[in-house]
């Protein structure tokens, strides 16, 4: 599992997962678990400079007689999110025209 | 590690790194829902899947723009790189302090018209207060010394009331020097020590002037 993740790649993918539906911190965590390989330390600082760039914002709700806070992603965070699956799609593109050999018609003419 | 442990030990390690309150506040209400979401019997599994807490505070107040140990952010790749991150890791700790000391300078000339008033008025009620309390040390001492004077005067009229005045006159010069004692004991020796100085200071000066001489 050598690739390593960036924190721009984090930023987006938690921006993500907030735009699908509100959730709270150990989901996101669960949900980054299918992909990567994270702890919930790793994205304490993700979440809070997300909320500090008011990409998110967090409301408190009750859960069994506790106060779960709970994430929304704001219009800020939907258009930096867009940017983020821009970029991703060029940069999926340009890796896989290499890794895969997809597009080699390119590759072989230079 | 349990809970307590792990959300104890974070919270002292982000307040030794110095950050504000409400940041610890919000980092610990974090962590203490994942160890509740995680579940109550996961306390220890938890804890030690997250590392430890101080590692944990490390990477909040990098976030947070502290760098307590910058030396395992950027692992030096040579001698020669090492030299280079050391330069660049202490400069800009450098330039932050100085950036915060010129802006503690600013804030505090902006905010004159706040503080000039409050030191004034501080100042004055101090001055007020020692006027009041040698007034009243003076008026006490010149009672005393007219009712004694008064008592004199009168022995041979009407001695009793004149032995009753000289009375009071001694009972008010006794608390006048009760008072004023400690004051006395304390102003009286600096004020000695100040003339010796000063008449050192005057020798000195003039030994100084001999030794140009020669």
């Amino acid at each position: 599992m050598g690739f390593s993740i960036n924190a721009g790649l984090l930023d987006a993918m938690v921006l993500s997962i907030v735009q699908n539906n509100d959730t709270y911190g150990y989901e996101i965590t669960q949900y980054l678990r299918k992909a990567v390989d994270i702890s919930e330390s790793t994205l304490y600082p993700v979440l809070r400079r997300l909320q500090k760039n008011e990409l998110l914002e967090t409301y408190d709700k009750e859960f069994m007689g506790r106060n779960r806070r709970y994430y929304r992603i704001t219009s800020q965070g939907n258009n930096s999110l867009e940017e983020y699956r821009e970029e991703w799609r060029s940069h999926k593109k340009k890796i896989d025209s290499i890794l895969l050999n997809e597009g080699a018609e390119n590759n072989e003419q230079t | 590690m349990n809970k307590l442990e792990f959300l104890t030990r974070l919270r002292n390690s982000l307040e030794k790194g110095g950050l504000s309150k409400e940041d610890i506040n919000d980092a610990l209400t974090y962590y203490e829902e994942v160890f509740l979401d995680a579940g109550f019997g996961k306390e220890e599994e938890t804890a030690a899947s997250m590392g430890l807490p101080e590692d944990v505070a490390v990477n909040i107040l990098r976030e947070s723009g502290i760098h307590i140990n910058p030396a395992p952010v950027m692992p030096p790749q040579n001698a020669d790189g090492q030299n280079f991150n050391n330069n660049t890791a202490a400069n800009p700790v450098k330039k932050t302090s100085g950036g915060t000391w010129a802006l503690r300078i600013i804030i505090g000339v902006l905010t004159f018209p706040i503080w000039l008033p409050v030191l004034i008025v501080i100042c004055s009620l101090l001055f007020a207060l020692i006027v009041v309390i040698c007034s009243l040390v003076f008026a006490a001492a010149v009672t005393a010394v007219s009712l004694i004077a008064g008592g004199l005067v009168t022995i041979f009229e009407s001695p009793f009331l004149a032995l009753m005045f000289i009375g009071l006159g001694l009972i008010v010069t006794g608390i006048v020097i009760i008072i004023c004692k400690p004051a006395f004991n304390a102003f009286i020796p600096a004020c000695g020590r100040a003339i010796k100085r000063f008449w050192n200071w005057i020798m000195r000066l003039f030994k100084k002037g001999d030794k140009e001489n020669v």
